[in-house]
């Protein structure tokens, strides 16, 4: 054999290569692929990989999910459907007392808790959670929230003024004079002292990385792939265990909306949320499938600016704004979207038109509204009324030589919203108002919203629960952020602060009726619809509850069928 | 007997005029009307004047010139002798359909209306349009009579003069419409009655329509329009950066090109799809700025070809001799560099322009377009993305429409290329 | 000899480290003149003021943009690119999480094309002018005027979902771990066919033509008809002196095909959701994280770069006279 000829049988042996590696790898898969439904484990599809696993930093929604099955809060919340109101179960405390004026709380711990380290969970740590939470230096999703608090100048809780440790397993939290506390104070997942406390708390963002979790809740953390998948594995030593139910969680990373479905469909993943109501036919098809919606707590407006965002930048003054700060014309607008056909269009049957910022699920019932359905010549009729006309009839409305027409901000990467503008825009074109839609990202449009720069935008909010209006339509710039439109009206502020003070049930929906007929009369922004986050997941999982809070609560309490 | 190029080009255009009488005899009427209203009411006929009028206006002009113009003059140009091939062909179509798009597309791009039933259709669908009584308008002067015209021609995105339905049943002194197993009663008096019967016209959504209701095909074209303009803005663009930034280079030599040198170099050692979508993402996205973009980011091979043109030029005694006689930078630069370099940039840019209309689409893709305002096919695929497994015709049309225009580009490219190439070496 | 090499090579590090430099200075100004908040993402809605000041403070964008690029060039100085905003770790211990997958996936994607294409071109040009010929010649055409992301969403519709075959997405199976190692193998396999195929074939398509062009040229070559005529076999002609003469000029074309691939198959990456440096750079970017930003297109310049560099010296020892050149 020469060395020519080696070389040529070489060469021919590595072109052959690939197509051998080619059939190898298609016949792989069909040894490879197995069935998904392992017993005693359910794989929840999410769209977009968490950033932290601390609870300190769970900003997003999956994270929470997370976090909050690693780590036990003293109380944990659960929703009352009935009344529309939350109410607070034993965890880590087995019980509590307050005292007589409700300026203090003593928690009674459960004595049987430890961290997934062995160590004992103790009243210590309550107490640094606190510390760490509420501290300058370590900027968690909760700073800055502990208003009922005795409090330093940096917001930072006081400690020995606030807590009393009696034995580890007694706690006594005492409040600010005249502060109206609640459980949502003491509503936070409970971190290891012994780990998070060596750490220097100005560099604690970057130290606490490096640390794996020490956890003490119902699943032990097992597994983070980066883009990939979570794995959690039920804690055995948890009090919550039982060995019938679920014994691990996955959440598995699957960015592509499409993907998540089919994979759904195939039995890859048990559960998933955000299902679109124009697949539902294709689930509703598979008998393996349940579809469950979330009730009722987010919902879509529109956002006219009340106030000349010009004038304001310039002299922070507030003037009408020169196109929406007539209420006739926000209520001729309202009149011009077709609300209906975007819930029946989008939402089906999960969703419903918005009257105003009360969510459904809290049962006050606002029938008595006029509902300003859908109508282009009552539009017009109001738009004519506050001098809006054609004078130089090219198409678009006009008044004192100003146009009606405007930019119109939506968010990126929201197909609703998106759905939604396209209608607004050819409803209002046929009224004679030309809107100019433009996609920005979220994080630029919310400093313009801040600074009040911007006219008319689309946006969403989640309601809180409870009920928070004061933040939203108080015209107090301070303690109102939220209140973008810079919507004033003294009648409603006062019922807001009123609101904010009294604590019986009856008084507070009461209030809020008339809040929101105020509102919806003025009509500072447009509401567009409540909408129903959908979830679909595969019937094997047992004891699943949905309830307005979150779709992966209790879960626990999870089993699957074999 | 050969089919030649302009043959095509005529049969094209004459099928378009055919299809299109009546709304070009209206058109012209329109065209009419508005000169009588420019000199009676200069007012008027200004506020009147927009960017869909003029585009309407000047397909018509066109589209009856053209024809006239090659059938007088097709002997003197010589590319209208060539022999019809595939790419000619696809070209004169796509340029065709897309210059007379207010021609060609049975309706505005955006136009949408009850959803109920026409959401998400098949290709070949069919729905019924029933028609409204109209409020009758008075026509008093030159400005009422140019405005019924207006909206006779115009082709908006909106109507209240019809609605959307898939039947009719006529039952006693009211009207029942059904849209998707919805009965919808109306009275009589509302609906346009010819002959004793309801008017009712039935409509073809030949590719179908969106999620929104609207024609795909509309779209298309008029997303064929936003493609081919940006490809055509970016190259612009690129052509510009490249040659003057080339030009100086080559010229100043010294610092000023290794300067350059260094900026072209790190232009190609960035990942460019990242430099674009994070400049667009960053700032904004409109067709301007993607136009900006995408042509900042096309110009590194054109500032070599030129560069290095112009290196080798400026020792050459023709060169010394003209800018001795004082020729300016702009003549030194359009007599002398670019006749000898115009094969490889002509080359070069016809492969840009495919490249351009690729990027564009992938931005779309990516969710970072010209936005929703107007169709683009990119964004047309995006959106046709998500609804893959029930509505196949959303993906399909856009992207076999791009195949097929890269797909030209790119022989057209070739073409060119091995054009100049035999004319060299002859 | 050696002594020009080190020397063009040292030059070369030099204008290399300054372009880089240059890069850097370039988005860094960008940056920090764009609208837009990273520190926005991490307040509740309830926001108040002093934590925004706060965060701010701990990302260092509270002073103003010269001394901020002070600290930036310092740091760099330093190999320190600074921490990631989302991820809250040292950039370069985020992009060493993604760099893996995407070196491995790009030089397996590089190797198929460069392989297949050059299968592809001999098989054609040994059958030239024949039908088969002309299949390929069309195909490939066809091919490469064929968007990524047009071939990507087609093959995820006809090979997972419609038939069921392989995997939409991801890298792997959550319970990868619990199979063999062949099993492990065939787990990458299947979840990587599909984007290997989608950011392949456009790659293949150019090669195939490059080669074919350059194949039938050389075999066209005087020295070629002289090498028959003085009876050496067809074989040795192709192995020795054809296929030497016809890829020279293709590799210039490789190295920046590498450069782009290395540097991150945004759109097989999106479509997949396959952990790479494309993926990660989109959303660094979209979630403003400009320490994150900058650390991507570091690591993406520099392998751009050094890809080219290689090309060059792979250039340069198939023929010595680009070395001169290069030294030039």
């Amino acid at each position: 054999m020469n060395i020519y000829n080696f070389k040529d049988y070489y060469m021919k042996k590595n072109l052959l290569i690939i197509p051998v590696l080619l059939v190898l790898i298609i016949i792989f898969p069909s040894c490879s692929k197995k069935s998904s439904h392992v017993s005693n484990q359910v794989i929840i599809g999410i769209d977009s990989d968490i950033e932290s696993l601390n609870p300190l930093f769970s900003f997003s929604g999956y994270e929470n999910n997370i976090s909050e099955l690693l780590y036990l809060k003293l109380v944990q919340s659960d929703w009352d459907d009935e009344n529309g109101t939350l109410i607070y179960e034993p965890m880590l405390a087995k019980s509590w007392q307050w005292n007589s004026d409700s300026s203090a709380i003593t928690f009674y711990l459960r004595d049987d808790v430890n961290w997934s380290d062995g160590k004992k969970v103790t009243a210590e740590d309550v107490v640094f959670s606190f510390d760490v939470y509420s501290h300058e230096n370590i900027q968690s999703k909760l700073y800055d929230t502990f208003d009922n608090f005795f409090l330093h100048r940096s917001k930072h809780i006081i400690l020995d003024e606030t807590f009393e440790i009696k034995d580890p397993y007694t706690l006594t939290i005492k409040f600010k004079k005249n502060s109206i506390p609640s459980f949502i104070d003491v509503d936070l997942p409970i971190i290891p002292k012994h780990i998070y406390g060596k750490l220097d708390r100005k560099k604690f963002t970057t130290l606490e990385k490096e640390i794996t979790p020490v956890t003490n809740g119902p699943f032990n953390f097992t597994k983070w792939d980066k883009n990939q998948a979570i794995i959690l594995t039920a804690n055995k030593n948890s009090f919550l265990y039982n060995p019938g139910n679920i014994q691990k969680i996955i959440f598995k990373i699957v960015p592509d909306y499409n993907s998540r479905l089919t994979q759904l469909k195939k039995g890859e993943i048990d559960l998933m949320e955000d299902v679109r109501t124009d697949d539902l036919p294709s689930l509703k098809s598979l008998d393996f499938i349940q579809i469950s919606p979330l009730p009722e707590r987010e919902y879509d407006y529109i956002g006219w600016n009340n106030i000349d965002p010009k004038v304001f930048k310039k002299k922070k003054k507030f003037v009408p704004n020169k196109l929406f700060g007539d209420p006739l014309v926000r209520k001729a607008l309202t009149f011009a979207v077709n609300r209906q056909e975007i819930v029946d269009e989008y939402l089906g049957d999960y969703g419903q038109v918005a009257f105003g910022p009360v969510a459904p699920i809290f049962k006050t019932s606002f029938s008595d509204l006029n509902s300003l359905v859908f109508s282009l010549d009552s539009a017009k009729f109001y738009l004519a009324k506050a001098g809006w006309n054609d004078t130089d009839r090219d198409g678009i409305l006009d008044k004192n030589g100003i146009k009606f027409s405007f930019p119109f901000y939506i968010t990126a990467g929201n197909p609703r919203r998106e759905f939604a503008s396209t209608l607004l825009k050819n409803n209002l074109k046929s009224i004679g108002i030309n809107i100019n839609v433009k996609k920005m990202d979220l994080q630029i449009l919310i400093p313009k919203l801040f600074a009040k720069e911007i006219d008319a935008w689309m946006l969403g909010w989640v309601v809180g629960i409870p009920l928070d209006l004061y933040t939203f339509w108080h015209s107090s710039s301070e303690a109102s952020q939220l209140n973008f439109t810079s919507y004033k009206n003294d009648m409603v502020d006062k019922y807001l602060e009123k609101y904010k003070k009294v604590k019986s049930k009856k008084l507070k929906s009461k209030l809020a009726k008339k809040i929101q007929a105020l509102i919806h009369k003025d009509q500072p922004v447009t509401f567009l619809y409540w909408i129903q986050n959908l979830i679909a997941y595969n019937k094997r999982i047992q004891n699943v509850k949905i309830t307005p809070l979150e779709p992966i609560h209790y879960s626990w309490n999870w089993s699957v069928n074999k | 007997m050969k089919i030649k190029l302009w043959h095509f080009i005529i049969l094209i255009l004459g099928v378009i005029i055919l299809l299109n009488v009546g709304m070009l005899v209206n058109s012209i009427e329109m065209l009419w009307l508005f000169l009588v209203l420019l000199f009676s009411d200069f007012k008027h006929a200004n506020t009147q004047i927009n960017i869909s009028i003029i585009d309407y206006l000047i397909s018509t002009f066109l589209i009856i010139i053209i024809p006239v113009f090659i059938l007088i003059y097709n002997k003197q140009i010589k590319i209208l002798q060539d022999k019809l091939t595939f790419i000619f062909a696809i070209m004169t179509l796509l340029l065709a359909v897309t210059i007379f798009a207010p021609l060609t597309a049975s309706s505005n791009p955006n136009f949408q209306k009850d959803l109920r039933v026409t959401k998400l259709l098949t290709p070949f669908s069919t729905v019924q349009k029933l028609f409204l009584k109209k409020n009758e308008i008075k026509q008093e002067n030159n400005l009422d009579y140019f405005i019924l015209k207006k909206d006779e021609v115009i082709k908006k995105s909106f109507s209240q003069d019809f609605i959307f339905v898939n039947s009719v049943k006529t039952s006693g002194s009211d009207v029942i419409y059904i849209q998707k197993n919805k009965e919808i009663k109306i009275e009589k008096d509302k609906i346009l009655f010819v002959e004793g019967k309801p008017l009712i016209e039935s409509k073809t959504f030949i590719l179908g329509t969106d999620q929104y209701g609207r024609d795909i095909l509309s779209r298309l074209i008029y997303g064929t329009r936003l493609s081919l303009f940006i490809g055509l803005g970016a190259v612009i663009v690129s052509f510009f950066i490249g040659i003057i930034l080339g030009f100086i280079a080559g010229y100043a030599g010294g610092f000023f090109d290794s300067l350059l040198n260094r900026f072209t170099e790190m232009f190609l050692a960035f990942p460019i799809l990242f430099l674009i979508i994070f400049i667009i993402a960053m700032f904004d996205s409109s067709v301007f700025s993607i136009i900006l973009v995408l042509g900042a980011s096309g110009w590194m091979s054109l500032f070599k070809i030129v560069r290095a043109e112009v290196i080798k030029l400026k020792t050459k005694d023709f060169f010394i001799t003209a800018k001795l006689i004082g020729l300016s930078n702009y003549k030194l630069l359009t007599k002398e560099v670019l006749p000898n370099i115009i094969s490889p940039v002509v080359v070069n840019l016809v492969f840009l322009y495919g490249n351009v209309i690729l990027a564009e689409a992938a931005l779309s893709f990516l969710g970072l377009g010209a936005g929703n305002n107007y169709p683009s096919w990119g964004g047309m695929i995006q959106a046709g993305q998500s609804y893959i497994t029930i509505a196949w015709w959303m993906i399909v049309f856009p992207g076999l429409m791009l195949f097929i225009t890269l797909l030209t580009a790119n022989e057209l490219g070739r073409k060119i290329e091995h054009h100049f190439n035999s004319r060299i070496i002859i | 000899m050696n002594k020009e090499i080190i020397l063009s090579l040292t030059k070369r590090l030099v204008t290399s480290i300054v372009v880089l430099l240059l890069m850097l200075s370039f988005l860094f100004v960008l940056l920090r003149y764009s609208p837009g908040d990273p520190t926005q993402k991490f307040i509740s809605p309830k926001l108040s003021p002093k934590l925004a000041l706060k965060v701010k403070e701990s990302f260092g964008l509270d002073k103003p943009v010269l001394k901020q690029y002070q600290n930036f060039l310092v740091n760099l100085s330093t190999g320190d690119l600074g921490i990631s905003y989302t991820y809250r770790e040292p950039v370069i211990s985020v992009i060493g999480k993604y760099l893996p997958f995407t070196a491995i996936f790009s030089l397996l994607s590089f190797i198929i094309q460069i392989s297949l294409g050059l299968f592809l071109a001999l098989y054609s040009i040994k059958r030239k002018g024949s039908w088969i010929d002309n299949f390929i010649k069309k195909f490939s055409l066809s091919v490469y005027a064929l968007p990524s992301f047009v071939i990507g969403v087609l093959l995820v519709y006809l090979f997972s979902w419609k038939l069921n075959l392989f995997p939409s997405s991801g890298l792997k199976s959550f319970d990868h771990q619990s199979f063999s190692f062949f099993g492990q193998l065939g787990d990458y396999a299947s979840h990587l066919i599909l984007p290997l195929i989608t950011l392949s074939l456009g790659g293949i398509a150019v090669f195939y033509k490059y080669l074919r062009d350059n194949l039938d040229e050389t075999f066209n070559a005087h020295f070629v008809m002289n090498l028959r005529s003085y009876g050496v076999t067809e074989k040795e002609i192709i192995k020795k002196h054809v296929i030497p003469n016809s890829i020279g000029p293709m590799i210039s074309v490789a190295g920046v095909e590498l450069g782009i691939l290395l540097s991150g198959a945004l759109i097989t990456e999106v479509i997949f959701g396959l952990p790479g440096m494309g993926r990660l750079a989109i959303n660094a970017i979209l979630g403003r994280d400009y320490p994150l930003i900058i650390g991507c297109t570091f690591v993406a310049g520099v392998l751009i770069i050094l890809s080219n560099l290689i090309a060059d010296i792979v250039r340069a020892k198939l023929d010595k006279r680009i070395l001169k050149e290069m030294i030039n």
